[in-house]
């Protein structure tokens, strides 16, 4: 009889070749990119890690690990690529442990040209029934299977928060729609402290789990480079629920240079108050030529969705060396 | 004052001027979003329970309190009697609100009592320990697939789910967090 590691080992490569397959069969060619990067695009939100390469001769150069493969991989899809997609090895720091949280982690990234972020639900809703089919998951099937629901912020906010999130447009009225509902919002200074709260506290906790869930239409107030719906509050924008684990993030990715130039400018700032620094992209804004067509890019926890598929409850379910027994001292993964 | 970040199950902080004890706390950094710890906290006195979001880096106001060591004597309908081991002082606590420490809880065994301003507010149960099978059913001949499992009780009425060869008598190590068996203890 097979060991429970040779199990769990055959579980995994099983896993990554279907998503493969996938993509593969789909039109996608697969790329890879560096993990270390001279610079990256600045996000106030992920804390980073830092090396140095050291030249023969000379001095040290920093050098950063990737939390994504995002700013190589724009430049693939700028430069004419087509679709493509990816799965790399991302690393951001300062996570707190937890199941759904490791260091070092797999992302799946894909990118289609010619398309926004709702036919993007459908390449999603492809992969998982491919998924499906190729590894039985058995009674769980119900839990994974598509259609996805489909739910925008607003209506969730409204729904299960009873907030009118388009009314919400400033620090303060986000603030008291959130403390009139029942949730502490002292320590929120700006809006998206004060949504994220909210939606953490009030909504998140109650969204549906019969089926996997893609939420829609973030608020545009979010930073990101997804694609703001014009005259709306609202950006191109979904993220995708499984079992209650956030798993994916999706966008009509902006390619305005105006827009990107912006965006890098006041994240640049907002990222004064991290606790790491580190170079930024500056090429990032004009990356894509003004004639580039639409396109959706998507960013997908490898590891999350694996964890989901096999029933476990924790990455540690899945990975076979997960960084608390890594730093702990342990040597292992448990046979 | 503690990080939120640094508070884990089982801390003690204080919200409005009341004791609460962290009972879930979530690691949550949304795709685009702050990173966040998502607490559930149950107040000491009144048993009220409040959800809370706090950014990682908030300070929260923690609670001093003291740990004693207890034998732990009896339970009634209603409470919990203990007595500390230093001043034979003996008190009670409330078994409300604490129903599901009763299967842990061996008579004449030690605990830890948490303190806050002189009243014992919470039980502090090893995250290990080690129970005496007390019921078990033998298990059937030819019944041998991988991973089957069968119900046995322990001393203090604690069910647990155990592998077959576990029987009468046996002394097994249970996780009082998940309440799953570990491993069979040679005595």
């Amino acid at each position: 009889m097979e060991s429970i590691l040779r199990q769990r080992v055959m579980r995994r490569a099983r896993f990554s070749d279907s998503v493969r397959m996938y993509f593969r069969t789909s039109g996608y060619a697969e790329v890879d990119t560096p993990v270390l990067s001279p610079f990256l695009i600045p996000e106030p939100a992920i804390e980073v890690f830092r090396t140095e390469y050291l030249p023969p001769s000379g001095p040290a150069r920093p050098m950063w690990l990737a939390p994504s493969p995002e700013l190589w991989m724009k430049r693939l899809l700028a430069a004419g690529a087509g679709d493509i997609f990816q799965i790399s090895r991302s690393f951001r720091n300062c996570e707190y442990g937890g199941p759904h949280h490791n260091p070092e982690f797999r992302l799946l990234e894909w990118y289609t040209v010619g398309t926004g972020y709702l036919d993007s639900i459908g390449v999603a809703e492809g992969l998982f029934d491919h998924l499906i089919a190729q590894l039985v998951p058995g009674p769980r099937a119900s839990l994974l299977a598509p259609p996805f629901l489909r739910m925008t912020m607003e209506e969730a906010f409204f729904r299960y928060a009873d907030i009118d999130l388009a009314g919400c447009q400033d620090v303060l009225s986000m603030r008291a729609a959130g403390e009139a509902n029942g949730a502490s919002m002292t320590g929120a200074s700006t809006w998206e402290q004060a949504f994220h709260i909210a939606f953490l506290t009030l909504v998140e906790p109650r969204l549906p789990r019969e089926r996997p869930l893609a939420l829609l239409d973030y608020p545009a107030l979010v930073p990101t480079t997804a694609r703001r719906r014009p005259g709306t509050p609202w950006a191109e924008r979904w993220e995708l629920f499984v079992d209650g684990v956030e798993i994916a993030n999706c966008y009509t990715e902006e390619t305005d240079p105006a827009a990107l130039a912006l965006l890098v400018q006041d994240e640049e700032e907002r990222r004064h108050g991290c606790r790491t620094s580190h170079e930024i992209d500056r090429g990032f804004a004009g990356l894509f030529p003004p004639d580039f067509p639409t396109c959706s890019g998507a960013a997908l926890g490898l590891d999350r969705l694996e964890m989901v598929f096999a029933g476990e409850k924790s990455l540690e379910g899945v990975i076979f060396f997960p960084f608390s027994a890594i730093v702990d001292g342990q040597s292992g993964t448990e046979a | 004052m503690i990080k939120a970040s640094d508070v884990a199950k089982g801390t003690f902080i204080l919200i409005n001027n009341q004791p609460h004890v962290c009972t879930e706390r979530d690691y949550v950094n949304p795709g685009k979003g702050s990173a966040f710890v998502r607490l559930k906290l149950k107040n000491i006195k009144t048993g009220s329970v409040l959800r809370q979001t706090n950014k990682v880096q908030d300070n929260l106001e923690d609670v001093s309190v003291e740990y004693h060591e207890v034998q732990f004597l009896y339970a009634d309908s209603e409470n919990y009697a203990f007595m500390d081991t230093k001043t034979y002082e003996q008190f009670t606590i409330p078994i409300e609100g604490e129903e599901e420490k009763r299967d842990f809880l061996k008579d004449g065994e030690n605990y830890q009592i948490v303190f806050w301003e002189q009243t014992p507010i919470d039980i502090k149960l090893p995250t290990k320990m080690v129970f005496t099978v007390s019921e078990a059913e033998k298990a059937e001949r030819g019944d041998t697939v991988s991973g089957a499992t069968k119900v046995i009780t322990c001393e203090t009425g604690l069910k647990v789910k155990v592998p077959l060869f576990i029987k009468q008598g046996d002394r097994i190590l249970i996780n009082t967090e998940t309440r799953e068996y570990q491993e069979r203890v040679n005595s």
